[in-house]
């Protein structure tokens, strides 16, 4: 068995790897995601996954219910980390099997792949408190500069973490992004992971989450035309039924985090696309209780000391 | 296509270096020195568009001394109000505020909060004066609010869209429950203590509520010390009466109305929404004969004290709302429980809320500065 089989082993039991193991998946996954398009192109079938959060337990429910990779081959739309308990051992379990299996597995960036973002919704945190350092925390954050933005599915179907950007109306405008860097605060890349579709807004509206835009129904329509695609799927909003269709099946919302914050009693959803792209929801609610591990005790936070 | 002008502007700002000579940007910027023994070799060197490093390090965390308690004095009248407004920007903004006696005085305001409430029980009597009475009387309003504005249909998304009718109706009545209290001479306040009172409760648009909001509500007391409204005879009461009737409204609105967490750190942080009553609620419970950090882990103390501290008052929610293992859910809250004293625990709080909630430039770039809360010039 080698090393890489030995910690995906490892982290399938959510056992995290230590700071120099991370390091070298780390500068190996560089490789890989350095050399992918910003519209990364992916082949049917596959299964398309919205937010995780560190919800680990959640996304082995998650492959239970969708298969293993790389039997299935996998699409995640970003929002690995923050909020969950467990982040480091969700986003290093990807990010192996993006090292073991790169054509069996589609990691793109969520706005919450960001070093300001994890500083402020938990990745940040919980680095510092399960390392006692940051360093596993610079490695991750200097691997998400390395995220493709999005992917388009048998040049048919586009996902993109949040949604469209004003100053992006052709695929081609996203190509020649320099995506190597922190999300921005503006701009077409900030856009791309951070904007929502509304059903009130005509045209562009602004968004009361301070980042990327509001679009409606005739900027999807014009978007999907242009571009000669049936539709958008996308990530980056609670839905409580999982997913949700909007401007007559323009664009999906798929969401992956069941119960989201272990408080909003929402289920989850995964989207199926077989070969001949034909969709099927697989709705799955948080692992049962006796399936989750317990978390190890840990001293009190250095406040405390 | 081009990139954005401000993504430019972020390429060049980590390694900026100036001309000795006209002062303006050199061409070929020096990169900063490489370091004997590097412990850690980024992937890509210097990352583009870095942001500020954490301050949150576990040094500063161990260096931050324990806030001290402050005395308010009132201001003097007359006085000339203004409408407050947003200044907090950047980090050094950040570092302005924090070096300012306003600063100072509004974190030793909390502390004195939290000193007024040492060892006591919330039934435990205390002078209510009338002030006092008439700002319970407000909240209470605001309770009954919510029971005339029952949440809408919806299954899509989690908050629910009547908190803004809620929110534009205690927006509407703001400065009539001003004046309930402030005397005539004071009647211009209104304008600077207003907006400190209405975005104490959330904010309608993200419909959410988080630290950041229950910080402008701790300010709005603050200015009612400021303004002789309410004195260090009253802080008692302001915990026990006041924030413990403000607790009841938030949870109601949260619940009701399904409030977003506004700037979580989910698990990592001590509560989705609040901080200080796990301050006052710690302070509570200093030198109590058999209630110690741990028995937080004890259900029928929870269910026996919780109605006389806040802090367990606190721990019941958590473990209401939420669902799965309590370590998981609140990790912090777990492992504040093996913190041998309640003193012990205060004091850790303090240090937190000060680097956590009011170091934070996302959380208060919304925090309001007028004639009260002087932003230092």
């Amino acid at each position: 068995m080698s090393d890489l089989d030995r910690q995906i082993e490892q982290l399938k039991r959510c056992e995290p790897l230590t700071e120099t193991e991370v390091k070298a998946l780390c500068l190996k996954a560089m490789e890989i995601l350095v050399e992918e398009s910003n519209v990364q192109r992916v082949d049917a079938p596959v299964t398309i996954c919205g937010d995780i959060h560190g919800q680990f337990y959640d996304m082995k429910e998650l492959l239970r219910v969708g298969g293993d990779c790389p039997k299935t081959n996998y699409l995640f739309l970003g929002d690995f980390v923050d909020r969950g308990f467990y982040s480091v051992e969700t986003f290093l379990l990807l990010l192996a099997l993006k090292v073991r299996y790169p054509d069996r597995i589609t990691l793109i960036r969520g706005n919450h792949e960001s070093r300001q973002i994890t500083q402020v919704y938990g990745f940040y945190d919980e680095c510092l408190r399960k390392y006692g350092s940051v360093n596993v925390w610079r490695y991750c954050t200097d691997i998400f500069d390395y995220l493709s933005l999005s992917a388009l599915i048998e040049n048919r179907i586009f996902c993109v973490h949040g949604g469209l950007s004003p100053a992006i109306s052709t695929l081609d405008q996203i190509r020649v992004i320099d995506r190597k860097q922190e999300v921005p605060h503006d701009g077409a890349m900030c856009d791309l992971l951070w904007s929502d579709p509304e059903d009130i807004v005509d045209g562009w509206g602004l968004s009361p989450r301070g980042a990327g835009f509001l679009f409606g129904g005739s900027v999807v329509s014009s978007f999907n035309h242009t571009n000669n695609i049936d539709y958008i799927c996308r990530a980056h909003q609670l839905v409580m039924e999982g997913y949700k269709w909007m401007f007559n099946s323009q664009i999906v919302t798929v969401w992956s985090a069941p119960n989201y914050c272990y408080r909003c009693g929402n289920v989850a959803a995964i989207l199926e696309l077989n070969e001949n792209l034909e969709s099927e929801f697989r709705v799955f609610e948080a692992a049962p209780q006796e399936s989750r591990g317990a978390p190890a005790k840990k001293p009190p936070p250095d406040y405390f000391l | 296509m081009e990139p954005p002008a401000d993504h430019l502007h972020h390429h060049q700002e980590p390694h900026s270096s100036v001309c000795a000579k006209c002062g303006g940007p050199a061409a070929f910027p020096t990169p900063p020195p490489p370091s004997d023994t590097p412990s850690y070799i980024p992937i890509r060197f210097p990352a583009v568009n870095l942001p500020p490093s954490p301050t949150n390090t576990r040094e500063t965390i161990m260096r931050t001394p324990v806030p001290h308690a402050e005395k308010v004095e009132p201001l003097t009248l007359p006085h000339q109000f203004a409408a407050p407004s947003k200044r907090i920007r950047s980090p050094d903004d950040l570092a302005t505020f924090h070096s300012s006696p306003s600063f100072r005085n509004f974190l030793g305001f909390v502390v004195s909060l939290s000193e007024s409430t040492k060892s006591r029980k919330l039934s435990d009597p205390c002078h209510v004066s009338p002030a006092v009475e008439t700002l319970v009387s407000i909240l209470q309003k605001l309770t009954d609010f919510v029971d005339e504005i029952p949440p809408a249909p919806q299954t899509a998304r989690y908050g629910n869209v009547s908190y803004r009718v809620w929110h534009e109706r205690m927006s509407t009545e703001a400065e009539a429950f001003m004046l309930m209290f402030l005397p005539p001479q004071l009647r211009d306040a209104t304008v600077e203590i207003v907006p400190y009172f209405t975005d104490g409760f959330g904010n309608a648009l993200r419909i959410d509520y988080g630290t950041g909001h229950e910080t402008n509500f701790a300010a709005w007391l603050y200015c009612l010390a400021k303004l002789g409204v309410v004195s260090e005879e009253d802080y008692q009461a302001l915990v026990a009466r006041v924030f413990f009737k403000y607790m009841e409204l938030m949870r109601k609105l949260q619940i009701t109305y399904n409030l977003e967490p506004a700037g979580s750190h989910g698990v990592w942080g001590l509560d989705d929404y609040h901080f200080l009553p796990y301050i006052f609620g710690s302070s509570q419970l200093i030198d109590h004969k058999y209630m110690k950090p741990k028995s937080i882990h004890n259900e029928d103390i929870l269910e026996n004290f919780c109605n006389e501290y806040l802090y367990l008052s606190c721990v019941v929610f958590v473990k209401k709302v939420k669902k799965g293992l309590f370590a998981e859910h609140s990790p912090m809250l777990d492992d504040i429980s093996g913190v041998p004293n309640w003193k012990k625990v205060n004091s850790g709080l303090l240090k937190m809320y000060k680097v956590e909630v009011l170091e934070k430039v996302p959380i208060m770039q919304h925090f309001l500065f007028g004639s009260i809360i002087k932003w230092p010039e």
